[in-house]
């Protein structure tokens, strides 16, 4: 027994020691690969994984001693250890970061010099190819730190046979009160509920309707914004969609995206994206899709709005910057890389790409409809908004707001309440 | 003999070292960090100011109502149904026990991931759950989208993971009680009830009291089950302090005052504990 | 002194045991009283198995069969499909092996460190025993996200972020682990330790062939708590770990978790594949487990 001990233990510290010995040198940030060639770092979550090693072995045959290493994670664990590192002091750090719109302002008022500024490396040059909505996104005090990629422009997606067995025409959906009232007849005709939402949880709907008004929780200056007109009306039509019993309580993403599938609810507003979704979760649900632009505030309002989306940025810690600028450069401007991208299921925001047959075909899974031309006519009329760095608390407090009004509060009280509360947590 | 002297400290020593490298360290450095305030990138001192502005934060408080709340209904509750489970289980007339115990124990071995995933589901307001109720002719209930019953919901989870954890526990000290002590209470004619109490809970007193420490610890640093099943809402109606410490922290990025919430728990906890042992009427 | 070792050991296996008999249930109304018992611990059965089996269904179905209405509860075909795409995302065997190589290490170092620790602080009387005590318990009570950051600065300047090391590293001396142990020493009889010295024997002897041979119920048992805490750990080895060939089953898995894309055919496959050797570890220890955590109960 004692010998049995003794070796395990003698084992055991061998073995902690080849560990330590043998793996440190891979430390991940700009590590020396084996060839010898500097390899780069770059953290991203699964479908942006694919797009970025096709871009890098591409860039790799011009630039024969560029190499990118991209770590895969989770999108949630992507923000854990970037704020981790960036908390620590800038350490263990990769040289290229993915990070959604929602997130970036965030990141970069509470780290002001942890991001490159793309700017003084000349990204200016190359802005006139994006949104405004996504550049004004990305810069702080004059200069931009990200580079955009993918974009949410938005659409209401239906259910062509709930539609159909209604008799309701999705063209006659204007406005929000044309919604509310095609909802009530899809209701009366079908049983069915016009919409999933998660009135206590989430408030993608608010957030699109406010960006379709070209405001945010906060306005252009930064302060509290909740109590706006524009927010009262977004909240006056997430109650009477509520009060018009033709929501389906969603609680969580999984059971709102399974109603669609279901057939359970008839429409989805959302961002481009969820054409992935709903091909990879309702595969044998072809053919009875549709999507048409969401419905405006007043009859020939704006009907253009955002929902999600991500960017690239460059770490400042990283000793391999320019490097890592010339193949984000290439990887967000060239064509090629982006109709890549669109294939992979991720919109791209590059203007010059919306030219590429790609966007002009007939989607068969969407009944053949041109879902594509749609949604990239609609980026450049998507309304720049302010996030600021208090994003998430904000966000917080809009989701609890909410939630009171659906249950019975006064819609100016809840968010005078919510206003109230949100400068006490921002100041 | 001087060799005997050394040998504890040296026995010792590993753990201790370790200890101080990997976990007093931090833990000095995140107390300091309680003090401070991130401005511009960089942490500065601020005094008390992190628990200053925790006296006044609603959502704290809200946080550690909704915390004692869950712990005084979840853990009695639990610990019974363990103790009622373990009793059964330890009963003679059955067979199959070792079947019932893994299978018991199934659930604290369960993936996070699988199990939210499948709460979340059954719950909905057309979930499975409604869907029984509504077939014996019940209302359907809010489970994940009203107050009251967000937190049933999160007491369920938690419940569902954890008995049959405790269980075991109890079983093995069950097994330890000696049959002679039930055999003396017959021929005094002691009836079921009166054993129970008078025999079974006091010999199980340090274990219960072992099991109580061990979900207070678990209760107070609650996290798993509102972020996964209910984010914290409605309205904050399932905001735990476990969940509230990772919110500041990894979304606002205010880790100084997550630090601050850590320690008033801390504080918290260490009285709790300490009461627990003394209404257990153990010193040791 | 051998006479008395045998004593023990013979308690604790009578022990044992004792938790297997089985009387028949012979007069009418135990086995009425037997047939209550079974259908309480039936209904127990299904609540607690039930995501367990939903879990293996969902592995074998396509990831669009999830959350149908009425739910999908039998097996499908998609077994394989699932298995060769989680393969081709996460690399299982890397994943396995690191899995069980960072736990299997875990338990051995944390297993030699805490069970000694835990013996002289049952056994011996020393300046600064209570202290260092009371020290590991109050640990026990500190949220680990608040020394996550602290914690991952230190690895960062000691350039051992992305080793096997640092994940086990700060969880080396776990506290409830020489509290479970501690109370296993208590009851272990002080009269042996004596008689043991008094025969002359050093006191490394003693610890190695007299006290750890008659605790393996509680090494077993302390062993699967540790197993258990290394298995499931995520939050730390995602901070510490940069490199996807370095990834442990939780954080592998939470890498398949996108934004709107998520396969829950190869989520479930994973958490399948996941959950088995920590069962079989479970199952092989499970005897000694149960009386192993007697001897806390006996203090």
């Amino acid at each position: 027994m004692k010998k049995l001990f003794g070796m395990i233990i003698f084992v055991a510290f061998v073995l902690v020691l080849g560990a330590c010995s043998s793996d440190s040198s891979g430390e991940g940030d700009s590590g020396e690969s084996d060839s010898g060639k500097e390899e780069l770092t770059a953290w991203a979550w699964n479908i942006n994984v694919p797009v970025l090693e096709m871009a890098a072995e591409k860039f790799e045959e011009e630039n024969p001693d560029f190499k990118l290493n991209v770590v895969e994670m989770g999108t949630s664990d992507v923000y854990s250890k970037l704020t981790t590192g960036l908390q620590a002091g800038g350490k263990g750090l990769p040289d290229i970061v993915l990070v959604e719109d929602d997130r970036f302002q965030g990141y970069i008022n509470t780290f002001p010099d942890a991001f490159a500024n793309l700017s003084e490396m000349g990204f200016d040059e190359q802005k006139s190819k994006f949104p405004d909505y996504k550049t004004e996104l990305l810069t702080k005090d004059g200069a931009m730190y990200g580079f955009p990629f993918d974009g949410g422009p938005t659409g209401v997606f239906y259910r062509r046979d709930i539609f159909n067995e209604a008799g309701v025409t999705p063209e006659d959906i204007k406005t929000w009160d044309d919604f509310i009232e095609a909802g009530k007849t899809i209701k009366d005709k079908t049983g069915k509920d016009m919409i999933g939402l998660d009135l206590n949880g989430d408030d993608g709907l608010y957030r699109m309707m406010l960006t379709q008004q070209g405001t945010f929780y906060f306005d252009d200056e930064g302060e509290v914004n909740l109590a706006s007109d524009e927010s009262k009306k977004a909240m006056e039509i997430t109650k009477e969609l509520k009060d018009a019993g033709i929501v389906k309580n969603t609680v969580g993403w999984d059971p709102w995206i399974s109603a669609m599938t279901e057939g359970d609810v008839a429409t989805a507003p959302s961002g481009a994206w969820l054409y992935g979704s709903i091909t990879q979760q309702g595969k044998d649900t072809s053919g009875k899709w549709g999507v048409f632009k969401l419905p405006a505030f007043e009859e020939g309002g704006n009907r253009a709005s955002n929902l999600g989306g991500s960017n690239y940025v460059i770490m400042s810690a990283s000793d391999q910057k320019e490097k890592a600028y010339d193949f984000m450069e290439y990887f967000s401007t060239t064509n090629e890389v982006q109709v890549e991208a669109m294939e992979g299921g991720l919109f791209p925001s590059l203007n010059t790409v919306y030219d590429n047959e790609i966007f002009k075909q007939e989607v068969e899974f969407f009944d053949n409809q041109k879902i594509w031309e749609m949604f990239a006519g609609e980026m450049e009329n998507i309304p720049a908004v302010n996030y600021t760095g208090d994003y998430a608390v904000a966000k917080d407090e809009a989701v609890k707001a909410q939630s009171k009004i659906v249950n019975g509060t006064p819609i100016e009280e809840a968010l005078e309440n919510a206003v109230k509360t949100l400068k006490n947590r921002t100041q | 003999m001087t060799h005997t002297k050394r040998f504890p400290y040296l026995f010792i020593a590993p753990a201790v070292i370790l200890f101080c490298i990997f976990t007093v360290y931090p833990i000095i450095s995140s107390f300091i960090l309680s003090f401070q305030e991130m401005e511009g990138g960089q942490y500065v001192f601020a005094g008390l100011e992190n628990y200053k502005r925790l006296l006044n934060d609603s959502i704290f408080w809200t946080a550690l109502k909704n915390t004692f709340l869950i712990f005084i209904i979840q853990v009695p509750i639990m610990i019974i149904l363990a103790m009622v489970l373990a009793s059964t289980l330890n009963s003679q007339l059955l067979k199959l026990k070792g079947f019932f115990r893994v299978s018991f124990f199934l659930p604290a071995v369960t993936s996070l991931v699988a199990y939210s995933i499948l709460f979340k589901i059954m719950l909905q307001e057309e979930g499975l759950f409604n869907n029984l109720f509504m077939m014996v002719g019940m209302d359907p209930i809010p489970w994940l989208s009203d107050p009251f019953w967000a937190k049933a919901s999160i007491i369920m989870a938690m419940t569902w993971r954890w008995t049959g954890y405790n269980m075991v526990i109890f079983l093995a000290a069950l097994q330890n009680i000696s049959e002679d002590l039930y055999e003396a209470a017959s021929l005094d004619g002691a009836g079921k009830i009166r054993k129970f109490f008078y025999i079974t809970v006091p010999q199980l007193k340090p274990v219960i009291l072992f099991a109580a420490i061990l979900s207070t610890i678990g209760t107070l640093q609650l996290f798993d089950e509102p972020y996964n099943l209910t984010e914290g809402g409605p309205a904050d109606s399932t905001m735990t302090l476990g969940l509230y410490i990772y919110q500041s922290g990894f979304e606002y990025f205010e880790f100084g005052y997550a630090s601050a919430i850590a320690y008033t728990v801390v504080i918290i906890v260490a009285i709790l504990s300490f009461i627990q042992f003394k209404v257990a009427g153990d010193d040791k | 002194m051998s006479t008395k070792i045998n004593t023990f050991k013979r308690t604790v296996q009578s022990l044992q045991i004792r938790g297997q008999q089985t009387k028949k249930a012979s007069t009418p109304k135990a086995k009425f009283k037997a047939l209550w018992m079974y259908l309480l611990l039936v209904v127990f059965l299904i609540i607690s198995v039930f995501p367990f089996y939903w879990m293996f269904v969902g592995a074998t179905n396509d990831s669009s069969k999830m959350f149908t209405n009425p739910p999908t509860l039998s097996f499908g075909s998609e077994f394989m499909t699932n298995l060769t795409n989680l393969n081709e995302s996460i690399g299982i065997a890397r994943v396995m092996f690191n899995s069980i190589f960072v736990s299997v290490l875990y338990v051995v170092i944390a297993l030699a460190v805490c069970t000694s620790a835990a013996y002289v602080l049952a056994k011996f009387e020393f300046k600064g025993r209570k202290f260092i005590f009371t020290a590991f318990l109050l640990s026990m009570m500190i949220p680990y996200q608040a020394t996550l950051i602290p914690l991952f600065r230190m690895m960062s300047d000691l350039n051992l972020l992305n080793t096997y090391f640092a994940i086990i590293a700060p969880q080396l001396c776990f506290p409830f682990a020489i509290f479970l142990m501690r109370q296993n020493f208590l009851a272990f009889p002080s009269e042996l330790l004596e008689s043991a010295r008094l025969d002359g024997a050093s006191e490394f002897r003693i610890f190695m062939s007299v006290v750890v041979p008659s605790m393996k119920p509680a090494l077993a048992a302390t062993s699967i708590f540790l197993f258990m805490t290394q298995w499931n750990n995520f939050m730390w080895p995602l901070v510490v770990l940069n490199e996807n060939s370095m990834y442990t089953f939780p954080v592998a898995l939470s890498s398949l978790m996108g934004l709107s894309y998520i396969d829950y055919g190869q989520v479930m496959m994973g958490v399948t594949l996941a959950t088995v050797p920590i069962i079989v570890f479970f199952l092989a220890l499970q005897r000694h487990f149960i009386s192993g955590m007697l001897g806390s109960a006996l203090k």
